[in-house]
């Protein structure tokens, strides 16, 4: 049992490693879109992107407490504490809309990113 | 107030349910020794919730960018594989009858296994839990302006969800032992599954596996993110607007481990003493 335990954990391990190899390899040339979370509301409505491509949202929070931007398809939360910035890689999406919120202010904080 | 306590609700559901399930699981079983495995499992797991909801504030560049992302995808996983373990463990027990039980229950504990229930407890809790504690710190830190019934209503939520970890404790020690088995077994297989097809999800957001579009919506009856859809989501898994890897993930993990589960009822039937006529 606890040989097996053992061994399970090393392979979790590795995959882990080997994702954030994978994770962490790419983006370096994708391009950026910012967004601002201030007074519980993020700075604009729309985050216009090109369709089938990759790209990083620079999310920064500028307000005192954390916020949590929560996508559901493709699903992406991710905590964004108070005052930090934080690069939320996005997958190639196909053209379409995919709202988003701020999990915690889940009434103000919300916008859509459109892929063209 | 009100939207506060169904996040906090939402978050703690899980967790209460499980430790509610693993409790009354102990106490049928007769292992009540094993609660202090569960109470520090929990513990522990609060502690990991609130390290880790202080600590990523320190955090910074790609550390914050991708260390919760990793953190939370790999507890996601450990407690599909800790669940289903201990779904199968059910399903052992719930074929013994009692003294055979009893018996088994007498070798997890001199194997030391029963810290396994303690590991369920953990995952139970640090899955969400980190979440629900930046969620109120969060709004403790703005009570100024959001005024503090939000904080009120945040604290609310984890106590009735709480509470509702203990109306399942006691209902589950009202039920007969194999009601108790069958039922459970099938809702921590529910869970597992879909815990499991949210960790695909998980996968999928940070890039690892594809991305889909949702194959179907079914938003405009129950958004999972509304306190019911809240509740079946952390139950049985329910999605509003589900994509393919998603289901597949599903459907999968209940066809495969189902079958493991309850497909080897008759090899393992114990042979009826046949009266011998000699």
């Amino acid at each position: 049992m606890k040989r097996v335990a053992t061994r399970s954990c090393l392979t979790l391990v590795a995959a882990l490693a080997l994702m954030a190899g994978l994770v962490g390899s790419a983006g370096a040339a994708d391009p950026e879109h910012k967004l601002v979370i201030e007074k519980n509301r993020f700075d604009t409505d729309v985050i216009k992107v090109k369709a089938g491509a990759p790209f990083v949202l620079v999310i920064t929070n500028k307000d005192k407490g954390p916020e949590e931007f929560d996508m559901p398809n493709p699903r992406i939360e991710k905590v964004i504490p108070a005052g930090k910035t934080v690069r939320v890689k996005i997958p190639a999406l196909k053209a379409g809309k995919y709202p988003f919120v701020g999990e915690y202010h889940a009434e103000t904080a919300k916008a859509t990113i459109v892929a063209e | 107030m009100g939207a506060t306590f169904v996040v906090t609700l939402r978050e703690a559901f899980e967790a209460a349910l499980i430790l509610g399930i693993v409790y009354s699981y102990l106490e049928k079983v007769g292992a009540r020794d094993g609660f202090r495995y569960v109470t520090r499992g929990g513990l522990l797991g609060l502690l990991a919730s609130v390290g880790m909801g202080v600590g990523v504030g320190y955090l910074s560049g790609p550390l914050l960018d991708l260390g919760p992302d990793l953190v939370t995808v790999t507890v996601i996983f450990a407690a599909v594989a800790l669940l289903t373990w201990h779904a199968w463990w059910m399903q052992q027990h719930a074929r013994l009858i009692k003294g055979q039980m009893q018996h088994r229950i007498d070798e997890a504990r001199a194997g030391n296994r029963l810290w396994v229930v303690g590991l369920i407890a953990f995952t139970a809790v640090f899955r969400e839990g980190a979440e629900t504690v930046l969620f109120l710190w969060g709004i403790v830190a703005q009570a100024g302006g959001g005024g503090w019934g939000s904080v009120v209503g945040g604290v609310a939520g984890v106590a009735c969800a709480a509470v509702i970890g203990w109306i399942i404790f006691r209902g589950g020690q009202s039920l007969s032992l194999p009601v108790f088995f069958s039922v459970t077994t099938v809702f921590i297989m529910l869970l597992a599954a879909g815990l499991f097809s949210s960790g695909v999800a998980r996968l999928g957001g940070m890039g690892i596996l594809p991305v889909s579009e949702p194959l179907w919506s079914t938003s405009w009856l129950l958004s999972d993110k509304s306190l019911v859809g809240g509740f079946l989501s952390g139950l049985v898994g329910y999605r509003s607007e589900p994509t393919l890897p998603e289901v597949i993930a599903y459907v999968g993990y209940v066809v495969v481990v189902g079958c493991l589960l309850f497909a080897r009822r008759t090899p393992t039937r114990v042979p009826l003493a046949s009266p011998t006529r000699s």
